[in-house]
């Protein structure tokens, strides 16, 4: 994939646009995003500024009538971010690595050729942070991964995964909220709830905070 | 109201939830947003009010009290207490009242709106059904035979009344039978397939396979591979967008789509031509035609025009009845 | 109760507003047809003199109750609301009156059998214009 040094901005027809930021999936990057996110979500016309992975969604309360001017205050918003270091909490996820919901563990191992022990370790050393939320209610995407236990997503979605499956999905990971279709390859799972809608902020966790998974069993 | 038998997954749904997608929850809502605006308007509710869904037949509901309701979206073959009910209409109940509604010859989507709307609670700025989170709409579960739905108010007997169903006022010119051609604006790797693939995906006649719900249309037709293999950082989608997984086929997120993805998007729908989707049957033919975002932003105008009209002539029944 | 001026120069109001070309309103003793002046005038009177026609059973007229353009039937539908012969309940929807995005409803008055359906698809009737011949139940 070429890396160009601009912003990449794109329609995603009249009711959002898609910001991607130039450069590495790593914090420096992702920090920005949120410093942008946290900009333009104040701007007129705009719903909702949603972090992604190193990009940003544009949701419109009413379509502006023409772009460039909203494309021009991305941009220039983009060269400003400085980054915004968001003091998360650390939380602590037991996670079951294999068994029934984490049955890709073995693939993934073959896969990357590593045993099934060298995943785990592999998998559960970082601190990770959560770099964005997305998918589905409560789900995390997670920055920090290691990138040798890299595997890309299924040629054609899973109908259902469980909900707390902990999987692998290109150089990414994540914690599903809940069961439903994917696309990730699930290693292990854990018991712990993401979202509730009654709950003052619904998601459990927010941008910035990190998440440090104890291997709590091994299933071969 | 009771529920007396359903056939698939029939759902409470207001327009949707639009402002929870940093929490990773989606729009959800009506996949007919005009029919749903329209059934409120008749009935002179609130146009965000909830109404049920219905996307397959039988369905039959029993009136616990004296109420008006209307249909719209769907061409159904529909009749309370015996009385057949034309398409696109306002009707009263009375209390015991059983509304039937049998097959539908035309559309996808029924839109079942009653006198001050369905009241499930409002959660998280929505009444509409959140499959994925199980919540919103009733208990976040498609309706089941025996649920008995709150209704805000029973409404004053009201005149019977029909509209002109929106695919006449709004229609598209050069649609073939049994093929619903869409406006869509390209997206962000639309050059990442090559001139002759794109052309593939304007000419195609993409068949909407069974694999279609609120999640997204399947459609099956020509293969779109890119150029080179894309995968992407995973960031936010809306309903409407086309993406192309690996295997070349175009999926269409609709409203109870995942918020974000990571497949290369060629093109989205445009919301003026959304609920076209939403009506689509099954097997029938979708073609895109490409479209600029301002030409977009028009066909918006129009379908606003549309239901402005609505609201004056139904407005316009009630004034005169003052009058008189 | 007499229309006064107000509500005639209301209801102008809400016509021109509206997209609606006219409306006919009838009181005891009084009818009030506003015409808003698109120099395209319309009628209906060839539809009258049928229903004026004698007939020699007892028969009960469904007639429109708002001005516009008849539809037997919904433009969705191939199958017109009734047909010659059909029998049909009290209340029973024998056509519609489109009126700008409006379709109104023209009821049967009384249970019977369908004699003729006097308007024509497409043609502008105006209130009382008669829409359907009935035969009533001995």
């Amino acid at each position: 994939m070429t890396v160009t040094d601009r912003p990449r901005i794109s329609l995603l027809g009249t009711s959002a646009l898609l910001f991607e930021a130039p450069g590495a999936f790593d914090l420096p990057h992702q920090r920005r995003i949120w410093a942008l996110a946290a900009t333009a979500s104040k701007w007129p016309g705009i719903r909702e500024a949603i972090p992604g992975i190193t990009n940003m969604m544009l949701t419109f309360e009413t379509p502006p009538r023409e772009l460039d001017t909203l494309i021009a205050a991305l941009n220039d918003g983009w060269d400003a971010a400085e980054g915004l270091a968001i003091g998360g909490r650390e939380i602590r996820l037991p996670v079951t690595y294999g068994g029934e919901v984490g049955s890709q563990l073995q693939s993934v191992a073959e896969h990357c050729n590593l045993s099934i022990d060298d995943v785990v370790a592999i998998h559960a050393a970082p601190l990770y942070t959560v770099f964005a939320l997305g998918s589905h209610p409560g789900y995390c995407y997670l920055g920090g991964m290691d990138p040798r236990i890299t595997m890309p997503r299924r040629q054609t979605p899973l109908q259902r995964s469980a909900g707390g499956s902990v999987s692998i999905g290109g150089s990414q990971t994540g914690v599903s909220a809940s069961p439903g279709p994917s696309g990730w390859h699930a290693i292990g799972h854990t018991n712990w709830t993401f979202f509730d809608p009654t709950w003052p902020a619904p998601a459990a966790l927010a941008p910035g905070d990190t998440i440090r998974f104890e291997i709590e069993r091994v299933i071969r | 109201m009771e529920i007396l038998s359903v056939t698939g997954p029939a759902s409470i749904q207001d327009l949707g939830r639009f402002d929870q997608y940093r929490f990773g929850v989606g729009t959800s809502g009506a996949m007919d947003e005009v029919a749903l605006r329209a059934g409120n308007i008749l009935l002179g509710n609130d146009e965000n009010a909830a109404a049920i869904e219905i996307p397959m037949m039988p369905f039959k509901l029993r009136f616990g009290r004296d109420m008006a309701f209307a249909l719209t979206g769907a061409g159904v073959e529909a009749e309370i207490a015996g009385r057949p009910i034309p398409p696109w209409w306002r009707s009263h109940a009375r209390a015991g009242d059983v509304l039937t509604i049998k097959a539908m010859s035309r559309g996808a989507r029924l839109y079942l709106a009653v006198g001050g709307g369905i009241d499930v609670p409002m959660i998280l700025g929505s009444r509409s059904t959140q499959f994925r989170g199980e919540f919103g709409g009733w208990h976040g579960r498609p309706l089941q035979a025996g649920d008995t739905l709150p209704c805000a108010s029973s409404t004053a007997a009201i005149d019977e009344l029909g509209i002109e169903p929106a695919d006449i006022t709004l229609a598209r010119p050069d649609a073939a039978a049994d093929q619903t051609i869409v406006r869509v604006v390209i997206a962000g790797e639309y050059d990442a397939f090559d001139a002759a693939t794109q052309a593939l995906f304007w000419s195609g006649r993409w068949k909407i396979t069974p694999q279609s719900n609120r999640y997204g249309y399947r459609l099956q037709g020509p293969d779109m591979k890119p150029k080179a293999p894309v995968e992407k950082r995973s960031h936010g989608i809306v309903p409407g967008v086309i993406q192309i997984p690996p295997n070349g086929q175009p999926i269409i997120q609709m409203r109870d789509a995942q918020t974000s993805g990571g497949y290369p998007k060629i093109a989205t729908v445009i919301r003026a031509d959304l609920w076209r989707v939403g009506q689509a049957r099954l097997g029938s033919e979708l073609r895109f035609e490409q479209t600029a975002y301002t030409d977009a932003l028009a066909a918006e105008a129009e379908m606003s025009t549309y239901l402005d009209r609505l609201r004056t002539n139904v407005r316009l029944v009630e004034e005169l009845r003052a009058c008189r | 109760m007499p229309i006064e001026i107000s509500h005639i120069e209301r209801l102008a109001q809400i016509l021109s507003r509206s997209g609606v070309d006219a409306i006919e309103i009838e009181e005891p003793g009084l009818t009030l047809k506003l015409v808003v002046d698109t120099g395209n005038r319309t009628a209906a009177s060839a539809t009258l003199a049928a229903a004026d026609a004698p007939v020699t059973h007892r028969s009960i007229i469904a007639k429109a109750d708002v001005a516009g353009q008849f539809l037997a039937a919904h433009p969705w539908q191939d199958k017109p609301f009734v047909s010659p012969g059909q029998r049909i309940e009290d209340g029973a929807m024998v056509g519609l009156v489109k009126v700008g995005l409006l379709y109104a409803p023209v009821v049967a008055p009384a249970a019977g059998t369908i004699d003729a359906v006097i308007a024509e698809t497409g043609a502008m009737v105006g209130y009382g214009t008669p829409i359907a011949r009935i035969r009533e139940l001995n």
